[in-house]
Formats: structure tokens, C-alpha cells, sequence
């Protein structure tokens, strides 16, 4: 049964700076579905992180939405559902705050910088929680520290009152996930939770961010470039490349049968256990300057298997089955391919 | 999986960059190319502002290094019938056609003190000209204190500007209390309050990277001793303690003594900022990969510190003298003006100054302010240049 | 955190010895012996009935004829059990009477200037870094750099000759003429506020300049710190999370610019106040300087540098309470 959340339909966010314009998301499409985990895979500068802030309508400037739908399903508590495009809302605006922390809420990458170190562990959540419910400061510092509990802090009443910088970066990622999950989202985006720890901590926030879905439902976007990550935690996968999304499926058609090149090349470069002896086969060529992206498909300069047409035509979205696309011309058919050259050629 | 994708990826991948099928462009290959000082040069050239106050402190240099030249009269030569004469702005055109002239002089007494009062005559007309003959001068580098150098000059009687019949009055910005043109002092004083900073500058980078280095080379005790220090010399208001020592230098002690306490005083005070960054860089390059790469290559400690630590931040250092050279033409500029600091017959924008301390005067003669307009104009230029070079300084 | 507090104190208790030493040195300054100066000075100055063993009461009573170290703990001892600065030759009264009665309103010019510099510069320190780039930042910045260039001094010149050209009289002088003499009450204060306006411009001009480009470039730091982001996407207005966080994060090194405004601001109070012939400490220790009338100038350089000293171990103590990564370590 799908269920869709949030559906995100040629997405475009561009950083308009003093060299010139880039364009970090150049048309994204996406489905998060109630309850299920997405990831978001790709190399550091594809757009995936900007893309995710784009859902909250946090980019930093010089960044803007340029174009693109992001329709948000909201269910009010007499069971109703609104459809809301985030795309549209002012990002100082009031509608926009009531979305943020309540219905979608964000974990960064840098638990050691995300959260501030002048304000108490206990002040910074109970002040998400005041924010979107009417409690008492008394209230929301009970619930804060249920919450602490929760997610496997150790003596919550005490830490509480703590500030961050005397806490280890596993715990402080603790106290970020208890902040997001404090007033219970429907939609949680993990930006890189993980890369920051140290292997067995990621461990240990993985599976307290598994339980912690399973038990309260929330849909999660997992942006990460750990592959392995992904094959722990993914019910779908989408993966990016230079702003686009070149293939996106459940995650178990994409690790098992990769379509696109740049997939397969990812796939390629991760050690295995049973290939110990083997040379891992890195990705060709560098991710191109975002100031120059290469013409028709953005991967043929690295592509292995390019053939005359890739520098001249963009691939179109090929839908292999119903959880399968894919983004390349090997896969799309020889007329829409002919059709899509001619395009070109005029335009 | 402890090494993750994206440094798997980009490692490898920039190994094998250089075959890389996406081509280059010319101006990528050239910031690959390009040395840090280029860099830099690239950067700092972008400042506008910057750029423009370099251009005006060339301007300010070579006119003090040329003083004699500019100056339509030498440092002391007066007229003591011209007492507080005002400026005689020049005009560029008589009937329509070019011929740059200043208007003459008229004065009448004032009934109770029967002094001169001057004003400007409208009627009378003082011809000026390029390259006039004036009095006979040295001109190069005669003034400077060093033998042999001060052998480089040759003696001339041109004049950038002056009237053109010499016993004429031309002041261009008046006359002071002596008769003597503000123009003329205003360009030799130039030399005196810009090598005060330059001279200053020299000491207190002596100060600064001796002691900033003991600090952040050898840490422990010393460090701590060397920073209780800046931290004293700091906290200190440093006004009334330059003021002790200036007042305390003797009346008959010659200009050139007197030139080097001030400087010394002034230096005194401006070298822990940059003792602080020294330290600072030191503290972070003793740690720096390519340090511990040299030192395991077995190089000594001098080499260490003077091919491969100073050289990685002379561009801070150069920045952070910038920015301390207009603090030490201003504190020479406020000592002279109190009388504490040069003295007459030197001359600086301060000693210029000093003239000004009575409202009275300000209000009668306010020509006397120029010197203010040139040093407010030279410490923004400095400011503004050592801004951009902080700026540039960290081109990556 | 007491830990730190005692430290500090140390320090303050160090830098201030030092600066004892130094103002005993400025004493010691003057060429010749000191005594034989004095004697010619008060002779001069038509004191001629001087008894006739003046000198050696002098040099007994500051120990001139005993080691230099025995001096200094003289002077010492003097200034600390005593209260006693020595004595004043060309005002002829106890040191510490001059300078007890300008203290006050040198420390109100510098009270109020700290005041000036901060209500001023922070808010237009958080506006220039929140528009940056906008037409008023570059104002901003602009005047700022105008600002930092122009000293106190010039400043006070060209308001001095703006003031009295267009209106019609001179801005000298801190009190109106009734209260000139008058002994110090709440009216003589307020009368004191009233005009400290224009030298409090004067005098901490160059500091608001300053430190508005310090919380400028602060804050636009702390603007793109992930915090903030996370501040963000809880759900806080834009209005409320810049005070609540980003402000405050930029307020630490604000907290302890008091720290290297104070000396400047001694410094600038001094040359303002002789040249607009303000009654404070400045013309007092300018004046003793050059008659060389050494007790009254080292007693007002040690107090003034005393308070400098003690008024930055104030501000590590407000940034203690206000920085908990200090108060906690």
C-alpha cells in the first residue's frame, strides 16, 4: 500500500552568486511515502543536502526555489487531509513555521555545531515543544525528558540541565534526535546523521533511528553517501547525480540490478568482504565545477558506456516498472530517444 | 565501512585527474599554475578601494620622498609681513583662455592692535606656472641618515609650482602664524609622519616576531611569561605613559634623538597585536602536516622556522603592518600636537597641529586645519589597503 | 569557575603591580634630582620663605637619600595605608585632592562613552550583518571606516571650529557656570549629564566604529553556523531566533571588548578633555606633565590605569556569567 507524504515534481534550486548562477538541483522528482524510508544517495555537491533543505524552506542564501512543486499532505487531527505546496510558502513566513518541527523536522550532519552551546541540552528542546504545543514550561520539560529517555540518554533528569559541549558527539546526536522527535513529526529528514561519529556510535544512532520510526510511524528521508547505510535502513532509494536524479527504486531492485551507469560505478567502488584481493574500481574523472555542467547527460564525461548521443541529448525520466526509473538514454526507447535528439537539435 | 564512499571516490579519482575526459578550461589550469603571491595579487586586485589607496600612497610617498621638489618653498622660509594670509586658490582661466594665475594680497589694520588683517584682492592677478625658478635645493635622498646613500642627489632651483616672479606671495593654503606656507610645510612635513610609521613599524615587527615566535615555538613557561606580558602592555592605557616618557625628554636633545624616542615610543606600544599573531600561527603550524613532514625529513630548527614556517604567513604579517602603521602616524600625530612629542623646527602634521589647539585660532584661521585633512586622508588609505590585503591574504 | 575568577584576579593584581612600577619609573623621569627641581620650581613660584630645612624634610620624607627600592615601597605604602600621592608643587595642595576631584567625571566621560559605544554599535553592528551587502551595510561600513580614521582629537578641532562658527559660542566646559564651584550633588550630576553629550560623541566615535565592524563580522560568522539551522527548522521566527541564538553567540566577544576599549578610551579622554579644556583628569595629568609636578601626574596614571585594569577584570567576570563554556571550565 503506498501512501504518499510529501511528492516533489521537477524541483530546481539555484545559488545565485557573484561568479555566477549554480544549479545545484536541476529538476528533482521524488515520492516520500507515510512511515517508509527513502534515501537519498550521492556524492558530496550533487544536491542532495540542499535538496532536503529546500523541503523545509531552509536553504541559505544566495539559494532560491526557482521552480517545482512540493506537495505536502497534512492530516489535521479530526482525520481531514489538506494538500499544501511547500514550493509556494514564504520562507519567513508564518504557515511555513507551523510545518517546521512540527509535521517535518531535520537532524544535521555536525552534532558537535547543530546544536548551541549556550543554552542548556533541556532549554533547546523544551523550546521546540513549547513552540508548537500549549504546555506549561513544567509540561514540556517532563515530556522533554521522556523524550531524553526515549532515545537512550542515561539519567535525563540530570542531563537535562547540562550544556551540550560536556556531552559526546553520540549523545549530543541523541539529544538532536529527541529535539526532532519531540513533537512528534510525521516526516523526518536525516541529513548525514552518522558521518560525523565514530563507527560503532553510527551503529548504535542507526538502530535507535530504526526503532524510533518503527514505533511512531513517521516517514524518513535519509540523506547519506554510505552505501552500506542505505542497504541497512532503505525501503526506497533515489540517487543523484549533479542535481538530477538518475535512478530511483525500492532497494532491493536498485542494489540487485542497477540500471544506471553511475549506480552501477557506485555499487563498483564499495569494498566487499568476499572481493577482499580485488582492486575496488573507483569512479573515473572528478564530480564537473558546478559552473560548467557537461551537456545532454551530466555523467557522460565519466560514463563507461556513452555512445555518440549522450553529449547531445538529456535523457527523460524512463520508468522501467512501477518502483523503477531511470535516467539514461541506454534504457530509453529508440523512438523517444530520436524524438528527444531532435529536441535538441532545435533547441 | 570506517572509509567512506566519498573519500574513496574523490581519492581516487583525483589521482587519475589528470586524464580526466572533461577538459580543463584555460582559466582553471591557470589558478593551478599560479604561485600564492599571485594569488593574492589576483584577489586584492578586485578591491577597488584598495587598489585606489595604493594609488594615493605612492602618491604620498614619492611626494615625501621628493618633498623638496613639490614644495613651492622650502621648509623654513617665511615672509613675516604674510602673517595668517589666506588661501589663494588658484584659477585656471583668464578671459576664456588658459593661464593659471592666483589673486594678489590686500590688508588693512585692525584699528585696536594695528596688526595686519589680509584678504585676498580681488582686482591683482600673481602669474603661476610649472616648473618655476625658486630657491636652490638639494633633491634625492640626502636627508636620510644612512652615509653613502645620502650621497644620491643633485642640486636644482625648479619648483613643481610657484608664482612666477618669486618675490610674489602664492599660498595656496594660506600662511600660519610666521608668514610661512601651509602647502610647502604641509609636503615636507609628509616625510617626517610617514617614516615615523614606517621606522616604527620596523621596530615593533622586530618586537613582535622575536618575541611572538619565543612564544608560540617554545610554549610552556615561556609562553606564558610572554603573554602575562601582552597581556600587561594591553590593559595599560597607553596615552598617558607615552606622554610621561615624551614629556620627560630633554629640551636640548637634537631632532634626530628626539625623532628616535618618539618612534621608539611609539613602537613600544603597537607590537603585541603582532607578537599575538605570530604566536597564534606558529601555535597551529607546529601541528601542520607539512611541518612534521620536514621535521621527520631531519630539518634543523632554523630552517624549519625560516623556509617553512615564516613564509607560510608573511601575507598576514604584511596585512597586520598595514593596519598598524596608521595607529603610529596618529600617535605620533597626537603627541606633537600636545607638545610632547617633535618639536620645531621638525616638522609633521602634528607639530603643524599644534598651531590649532585654540578654539580662537580654529575659528579665524581654519586654513590651519589642513594637516588634519592629510593625515585623516592617509590613515583611511592605510586602513582601506590593509583591508584588502587581509582580504587577499587568504586567496584559497 | 571560581577557578577562573581567581585567576584572573591574579592577573589584575599582577598587571597593576606593574603598572606601579612603571608609574613609579615616571616619577623617577624627570633629569636631575628630583628635589633640588622642586625647590627651584617653589622658588620660582614665589615661594621664597621656605624653611630652611625643606629639602631634607622632602627627602626624608619619600626617602630620596635611600635605595631605589626602599623608595618604591615608600610611595607605596604612602598610596596604600596612607592614601597619601605626595604632594603637588604647582597647585600646592596634596596630590590626591586634585585628583579625587577630577576622578569622578573622568570616570562618568568614560562610563558614559562604554554606554555610547554599546548602545550604538550593537544594533547597528546586527542590522549591517543581517542586510549585508545592502546599500545601508556599505553606509555603514563606510562611516565606520571614517570613523576608525579620524582621531578624537581632529574631531573634537573640527566640531570645536563648527560650533563656534555656527553657534555662536565654544562647546568648553562640562558644568554650567552655577554649579562650576558648587560641591557635587544630584543637580551638579545631572547638570554634568546634560553636557557630556558632545564629548562622549567625540570620544567614543572611534570605538563604536570599531566594534560595530567586530559584531559585523561576528555575527555574520555565527549567521552560518549549523545551530542556526537547527534553530531554523524548529519552527522559530527569523526575528526571534537572531536574538535568541546567533546574537548571542556574537555577544561574547563584544562582552570582552571592554577589555581594549578602556585604554583607548583613557586615551581619548585625555586629549579630548585638553582640548576642549574639559575639567577631568586628562589636562591634570597633561598640565603636571609638562611643569614636570611628577606626584600628581604618577598618582593620576596609576589610578586612571588601576580602573583601565579593574574595569577589564569586570568584563571577564560578565562574560563568565554570561559564556558557560567559561563559567564551566
Amino acid at each position: 500500500m503506498t501512501e504518499p507524504l510529501l511528492e516533489v515534481s521537477d524541483l530546481k534550486i539555484h545559488f545565485f552568486t557573484d561568479e555566477g548562477v549554480v544549479k545545484a538541483v536541476e529538476g528533482v522528482d521524488l515520492v516520500i511515502e507515510r512511515g517508509k524510508t527513502l534515501c537519498l544517495v550521492g556524492e558530496s555537491g550533487c544536491g542532495k543536502s540542499v535538496a532536503s533543505r529546500a523541503f523545509m524552506q531552509i536553504i541559505r542564501k544566495p539559494g532560491k526555489i526557482v521552480s517545482g512543486q512540493m506537495l505536502f499532505r497534512r492530516k489535521s487531527d479530526d482525520g481531514t487531509e489538506e494538500i499544501i505546496d511547500l514550493a509556494k510558502m514564504d520562507p519567513k513566513g508564518y504557515p511555513i513555521r507551523q510545518i517546521r518541527g512540527k509535521e517535518i523536522s531535520m537532524i544535521f550532519q555536525e552534532p558537535m555545531t547543530s546544536l548551541s552551546l549556550m543554552h542548556t541540552v533541556g532549554h533547546q528542546i523544551t523550546e521546540m515543544i513549547r513552540l508548537h504545543t500549549d504546555t506549561t514550561p513544567t509540561e514540556a520539560k517532563v515530556s522533554a525528558i521522556k523524550m531524553l529517555q526515549r532515545v537512550g540518554i542515561p539519567r535525563p533528569e540530570r542531563l537535562i540541565d547540562e550544556y551540550p559541549f560536556r556531552l559526546s558527539g553520540g549523545m549530543r546526536q541523541r539529544v538532536m534526535i529527541a529535539m526532532a522527535m519531540s513533537c512528534n513529526p510525521t516526516m523526518l529528514i536525516a541529513d548525514e546523521p552518522t558521518t560525523a561519529l565514530d563507527v560503532t556510535t553510527q551503529a548504535q544512532i542507526l538502530d535507535l533511528m530504526l526503532e524510533l520510526q518503527h514505533d511512531y510511524g513517521m516517514a524518513l528521508l535519509f540523506i547519506t553517501h554510505d552505501l552500506g547505510v542505505v542497504a541497512e535502513i532503505a525501503d526506497d532509494v533515489a540517487v543523484m547525480y549533479l542535481g538530477r536524479i538518475v535512478e530511483r527504486g525500492d532497494a532491493d531492485t536498485v542494489f540487485n540490478e542497477p540500471k544506471h551507469p553511475y549506480t552501477q560505478a557506485l555499487l563498483r567502488s564499495i569494498p566487499k568482504i568476499a572481493m577482499q584481493r580485488d582492486e575496488l574500481e573507483p569512479i573515473k574523472g572528478m564530480v564537473p565545477s558546478p559552473f560548467r555542467r557537461p551537456t545532454g547527460c551530466q555523467f557522460h564525461p565519466r560514463c563507461a558506456q556513452r555512445f555518440n548521443l549522450c553529449n547531445q541529448v538529456e535523457p527523460a525520466n524512463t520508468h522501467l516498472n512501477e518502483n523503477h526509473s531511470v535516467r539514461c538514454l541506454l534504457y530509453e526507447d529508440a523512438e523517444a530517444r530520436t524524438s528527444n535528439a531532435e529536441a535538441a537539435a532545435h533547441g | 565501512m570506517d572509509v567512506t564512499l566519498k573519500e574513496q571516490v574523490f581519492e581516487q579519482s583525483s589521482s587519475s585527474g589528470s586524464n580526466a575526459p572533461v577538459a580543463e578550461t584555460e582559466e582553471e589550469r591557470r589558478l593551478e599554475v599560479a604561485t600564492q603571491w599571485q594569488l593574492m595579487w589576483w584577489k586584492f586586485r578586485k578591491h577597488r578601494l584598495a587598489m585606489f589607496s595604493t594609488g594615493i600612497l605612492f602618491t604620498y610617498y614619492f611626494v615625501a620622498i621628493f618633498a623638496e621638489f613639490f614644495a613651492p618653498w622650502t621648509r623654513t622660509q617665511y615672509i613675516a609681513e604674510y602673517v595668517y594670509v589666506p588661501p589663494q586658490p588658484i584659477h585656471f582661466f583668464d578671459d576664456g583662455k588658459f593661464d593659471p594665475y592666483v589673486k594678489g594680497l590686500t590688508f588693512e589694520r585692525d584699528p585696536r592692535s594695528f596688526k595686519k588683517i589680509w584678504t585676498i584682492d580681488q582686482k591683482s592677478k600673481i602669474e603661476i606656472g610649472l616648473f618655476v625658478k625658486g630657491s636652490e635645493y638639494k633633491i634625492g635622498l640626502h636627508w636620510l641618515p644612512i652615509p653613502y646613500i645620502n650621497n644620491l642627489f643633485f642640486t636644482t632651483d625648479r619648483h613643481l609650482i610657484g608664482a612666477k616672479d618669486p618675490t610674489q606671495p602664492m599660498y595656496l593654503m594660506g600662511a600660519d602664524k610666521s608668514g610661512r606656507d601651509i602647502f610647502s610645510r604641509l609636503v615636507y612635513s609628509t616625510r617626517i609622519s610617514l617614516s615615523v610609521g614606517l621606522v616604527g613599524v620596523a621596530l615593533s615587527l622586530t618586537l613582535g616576531i622575536s618575541l611572538g615566535g619565543l612564544s608560540g615555538l617554545f610554549g610552556g613557561w615561556i609562553d606564558n611569561i610572554i603573554q602575562r606580558l601582552i597581556e600587561v602592555v594591553m590593559s595599560v592605557p597607553d596615552l598617558p605613559i607615552m606622554l610621561a616618557i615624551a614629556a620627560a625628554v630633554p629640551l636640548d636633545w637634537p631632532i634626530e634623538r628626539v625623532y628616535f624616542i618618539i618612534t621608539i615610543i611609539i613602537a613600544l606600544r603597537s607590537w603585541t597585536g603582532l607578537a599575538r599573531v605570530v604566536r597564534g600561527k606558529f601555535l597551529s603550524l607546529r601541528e601542520d602536516d607539512f611541518i612534521l613532514a620536514s621535521r621527520l625529513d631531519g630539518a634543523s630548527q632554523g630552517r624549519l622556522i625560516f623556509r617553512h614556517m615564516l613564509p607560510s604567513f608573511y601575507s598576514h604579517i604584511i596585512a597586520s603592518l598595514t593596519l598598524a602603521l596608521p595607529h603610529m602616524i596618529l600617535a605620533e600625530t597626537a603627541l606633537s600636537f600636545l607638545g610632547l612629542g617633535l618639536r620645531p623646527p621638525a616638522v609633521s602634521w602634528g607639530v603643524m597641529l599644534q598651531d590649532t589647539q585654540k578654539v580662537a585660532v580654529i575659528a579665524l584661521y581654519p586654513w590651519l586645519l589642513w594637516p588634519a585633512a592629510a593625515v585623516i586622508l592617509v590613515v583611511l588609505a592605510f586602513n582601506f589597503l590593509g583591508d584588502g590585503l587581509r582580504d587577499a591574504a587568504d586567496p584559497y | 569557575m571560581w577557578q577562573y575568577i581567581a585567576r584572573r584576579f591574579t592577573y589584575m593584581v599582577f598587571t597593576v603591580w606593574i603598572i606601579s612600577l612603571i608609574t613609579f619609573a615616571v616619577i623617577q623621569l624627570p633629569p636631575g634630582d628630583y628635589v633640588t627641581t622642586i625647590v627651584s620650581q617653589m622658588i620660582n613660584s614665589g615661594m621664597e620663605d621656605l624653611p630652611p630645612d625643606f629639602e631634607q624634610q622632602i627627602r626624608e620624607q619619600y626617602g630620596l637619600d635611600q635605595p631605589m627600592v626602599v623608595q618604591y615601597y615608600k610611595w607605596l605604602r604612602n598610596i596604600i595605608v596612607d592614601g597619601k600621592f605626595g604632594y603637588s608643587f604647582v597647585y600646592r595642595k596634596d596630590a590626591k585632592d586634585i585628583i579625587l576631584e577630577r576622578l569622578p567625571v573622568s570616570f562618568a566621560i568614560s562610563g558614559f562613552s562604554v554606554l555610547f559605544i554599546w548602545a550604538v554599535a550593537l544594533p547597528i553592528g546586527i542590522y549591517s550583518a543581517v542586510k549585508q551587502y545592502s546599500l545601508a551595510d556599505y553606509l555603514v561600513t563606510f562611516i565606520g571606516f571614517i570613523g576608525l580614521a579620524v582621531p578624537s582629537f581632529l574631531f573634537a578641532l573640527v566640531l570645536m571650529f563648527f560650533s563656534y562658527k555656527y553657534m555662536d559660542r565654544a562647546m568648553i566646559g562640562l558644568f554650567s557656570r552655577e554649579y562650576e564651584t558648587a560641591p557635587w550633588s544630584l543637580n551638579k550630576f545631572l547638570d554634568l549629564v546634560k553636557h557630556l553629550g558632545i564629548p562622549v560623541i567625540i570620544i567614543g566615535t572611534a570605538g563604536t566604529a570599531g566594534l560595530i565592524r567586530t559584531m559585523r563580522a561576528n555575527l555574520l560568522d555565527e549567521l552560518n553556523k549549523p545551530y542556526v539551522d537547527t534553530a531554523r527548522s524548529k519552527g522559530l521566527s527569523e526575528r526571534a531566533l537572531l536574538w535568541k541564538y546567533p546574537v548571542r553567540h556574537a555577544l561574547n566577544p563584544f562582552i570582552s571588548t571592554v577589555g581594549w576599549i578602556l585604554p583607548s578610551l583613557i586615551a581619548g579622554e585625555l586629549i579630548v578633555s585638553v582640548v576642549l579644556n574639559l575639567p577631568t583628569s586628562g589636562p591634570v595629568i597633561y598640565n603636571s606633565l609638562l611643569t614636570q609636578d611628577m606626584y600628581v601626574a604618577a598618582g593620576a596614571i596609576l589610578i586612571l590605569s588601576s580602573m583601565t585594569v579593574i574595569g577589564t577584570f569586570i568584563s571577564d567576570l560578565l562574560l563568565a556569567w554570561l559564556d558557560p563554556r567559561v563559567r564551566l571550565h
